[in-house]
């Protein structure tokens, strides 16, 4: 082989050949775009689109086409290698010139093109949001290539665990549970972890006695009459402990990625704002010490002054930091490892083989 | 250079040895059958040297070059043919090869035209361009030795080629093994159709229990007593004959004519005088075995013995 790259894409080609070769495919792909024009029509309603902007459209198709693709993507990619060496054309090919990294490397970048066929399909659906309006050029641009690169890990743990383990049936279940794990795991640990470590909050209350107003009145000008003040406590969970476990999540990923986009009230536009906001308010220890005094708040006018200092989603999500490039990180690094062990184990002169496996 | 050498070569799966102790050598130019009863470990040694397997003990070298150390050394130069029939099930015939050819490095142009050599070759012109899930058997055998082929390799490792084809692509696979070898290339056939080897193998090597049996078994095996066939045109004289020289006890008469076990082939040679002497009418005189089978029985009923 001149090249590695030229060995590499002549495996890539090989396999993509025989994908698309097969009718199921294309019938995949058909179904995908059905559901992603139903949700797409049913988006404009709901979100009222057409005169909100396309940020919500755009952002839950995002989200549409990473949930499919992370459905699908297992059972393309998680039979690569043991797949054929069941069907007997992986010796074949490891007796010729091309490495086993080359074998490897080739068959997720097959996987991982044949899932973005996915995204590419959702284009059209992409750009009617884009067209409907308020979608910032940035988040199109980090969502699409987040997404991508979240579906490239799939694929990359799919087709390594297809080359550790043995059974093409067992390597895709594994790799729906590392892709459950990752989506709703993280969700579980974060829900049960917070729930689970709680901190005590002790809460003042102090208040305006309304009874001794009502009989006495207040004269203008004077302090408002106060009962005494009444201290409780109630637990709370902590969050902030725990919020590591959200940044694992793809979606978070995706959503903490897509640069924020914020309405005149501070507001989020998009679905990722939401999930932003969320995941990056968990990051702040909640406050263990509340006082509320309405004897404070009292206005010479005998009425209670609003509080009105509460924080904007905006600024939450200003005040924190990002999350996405920390589980950008692990899930590269899970690929990476998933691939590295893949070729390990798939090195030839074999030393070791799965027992009752043939290598031929 | 040899074109294959086998030292000393073992290999076990746990706590099964599959191959214990295998050593031969087979010279460029010549055919060699890899002969042994199942399980023997034919396949098992043919993937060592296919550079797919290490060995757990010994040597292997293929065309001067170590299997282990320099497995893209071999694979430049070794072409398999694996047991196992295996193909990219929606790729066209003439595609499988041209991505064969391109796995071996060969630039596109170059492929497709060694495509085209392999598909006349081994006679699937009429299917060249139908997927090869749809070919039967024996013509997935045959694009599996043209796959073999497509880098025009110095050895080659042929396990069980012959296994599915009809007779007329049998005879076509003999004559074209012997064709390669005539070139200078070094070719090893396993099988346990044993005719079949005959009649292409100029060495053997005989595998049983994992180890190969030593050149003077091999000899030792092939001087013991064998049956022959005698054919006559006249069933009763040739009894008669057998009878009369002493002979008719130890052979067995059936419609075909008599065998008669011959410990030599002078003894042989003596007893075809004995008969046309006798005027009988001698149509056919040989070996009811063939020469390799005559040895792989006697090895391998030495082996039982020696367990």
């Amino acid at each position: 082989m001149t090249g590695f790259l030229q060995g590499l894409w002549l495996v890539v080609t090989i396999d993509l050949r025989q994908r698309t070769r097969t009718v199921a495919w294309y019938v995949l792909l058909g179904v995908f775009v059905l559901l992603v024009l139903a949700v797409t029509v049913l988006l404009v309603f709901a979100t009222d689109a057409l005169f909100a902007g396309g940020g919500g459209v755009f952002s839950t198709i995002v989200f549409f086409v990473l949930l499919l693709g992370t459905l699908v993507s297992p059972a393309l990619s998680a039979n690569a290698i043991n797949g054929e060496r069941d069907s007997g054309t992986l010796a074949t090919t490891q007796v010729t010139l091309v490495s086993t990294t080359q074998i490897v490397l080739g068959k997720w970048l097959a996987a991982w093109i044949t899932a973005l066929a996915f995204l590419a399909a959702a284009v059209p659906f992409l750009a009617f949001a884009v067209a409907l309006g308020e979608v910032p050029a940035a988040t199109i641009v980090v969502a699409t290539l987040v997404t991508a690169v979240e579906l490239g890990v799939v694929a990359a743990i799919g087709v390594g665990l297809s080359g550790v383990l043995t059974r093409p049936l067992f390597s895709v279940a594994v790799t729906y549970l590392v892709v459950a794990a990752l989506s709703i795991g993280t969700l579980i640990a974060f829900g049960l972890g917070g729930a689970a470590v709680q901190s005590e909050v002790r809460a003042t209350n102090r208040s305006v006695d309304w009874a001794a107003v009502e009989r006495d009145g207040v004269p203008p000008g004077e302090e408002a009459p106060c009962l005494p003040s009444e201290t409780y406590t109630y637990p709370t969970p902590r969050f902030d402990y725990v919020w590591g476990f959200l940044a694992a999540n793809p979606y978070v990923v995706v959503a903490d990625a897509a640069p924020g986009s914020f309405d005149d009230q501070g507001n989020p536009n998009d679905v990722f704002g939401w999930i932003a906001t969320g995941v990056r308010q968990a990051q702040h220890a909640p406050e263990l010490e509340i006082e509320y005094d309405e004897c404070a708040a009292w206005t010479p006018s005998g009425s209670i002054a609003p509080d009105d200092d509460w924080e904007r989603p905006q600024q939450v999500y200003d005040r924190s930091v990002p999350s996405w490039f920390v589980g950008l990180g692990i899930h590269l690094l899970l690929a990476a490892g998933a691939l590295a062990w893949a070729v390990q184990r798939t090195r030839t002169p074999a030393q070791r083989l799965a027992r009752g496996s043939r290598i031929a | 250079m040899a074109g294959i050498e086998v030292s000393g070569l073992a290999r076990a799966f746990g706590d099964v040895h599959a191959v214990r102790e295998a050593t031969f050598t087979v010279e460029p130019g010549h055919v060699a059958g890899l002969i042994g009863p199942n399980g023997a470990g034919k396949t098992t040694l043919l993937l060592m040297l296919a550079t797919l397997l290490r060995p757990d003990a010994g040597t292997v070298r293929v065309a001067g070059f170590d299997a282990v150390a320099e497995p893209r050394e071999v694979r430049a130069r070794m072409g398999w043919m694996p047991d196992l029939l295996g193909s990219w099930s929606t790729l066209t015939v003439r595609e499988a090869l041209v991505a064969s050819a391109r796995l071996y490095g060969r630039p596109t142009g170059a492929a497709a035209a060694r495509a085209a050599e392999l598909i006349d070759l081994v006679d699937l012109g009429e299917l060249a361009d139908r997927p090869t899930r749809v070919l039967s058997r024996g013509q997935k055998q045959r694009l599996s030795l043209a796959r073999a082929l497509v880098h025009d390799p110095e050895v080659l490792l042929l396990d069980e080629p012959a296994s599915g084809l009809d007779p007329v692509a049998r005879a076509s696979l003999r004559t074209l093994v012997r064709r390669l070898a005539g070139e200078g290339r070094t070719i090893l056939v396993s099988s346990h159709v044993l005719a079949e080897l005959e009649e292409m193998a100029d060495q053997a090597v005989y595998l049983s229990g994992g180890v190969t049996a030593a050149a003077d078994d091999i000899a030792r095996a092939g001087r013991t007593a064998r049956d022959w066939r005698v054919r006559s045109l006249d069933p009763a004289r040739l009894r008669a004959a057998l009878d009369a020289a002493g002979w008719g006890t130890a052979s067995r008469i059936d419609n075909l004519g008599a065998i008669v076990p011959l410990a030599s082939e002078e003894d042989a040679a003596q007893l075809l005088a004995h008969l046309v002497a006798s005027g009988v009418p001698v149509s056919s005189f040989a070996p009811a075995v063939g020469d390799l089978e005559h040895v792989f029985l006697d090895l391998s009923r030495n082996g039982e013995d020696r367990a």
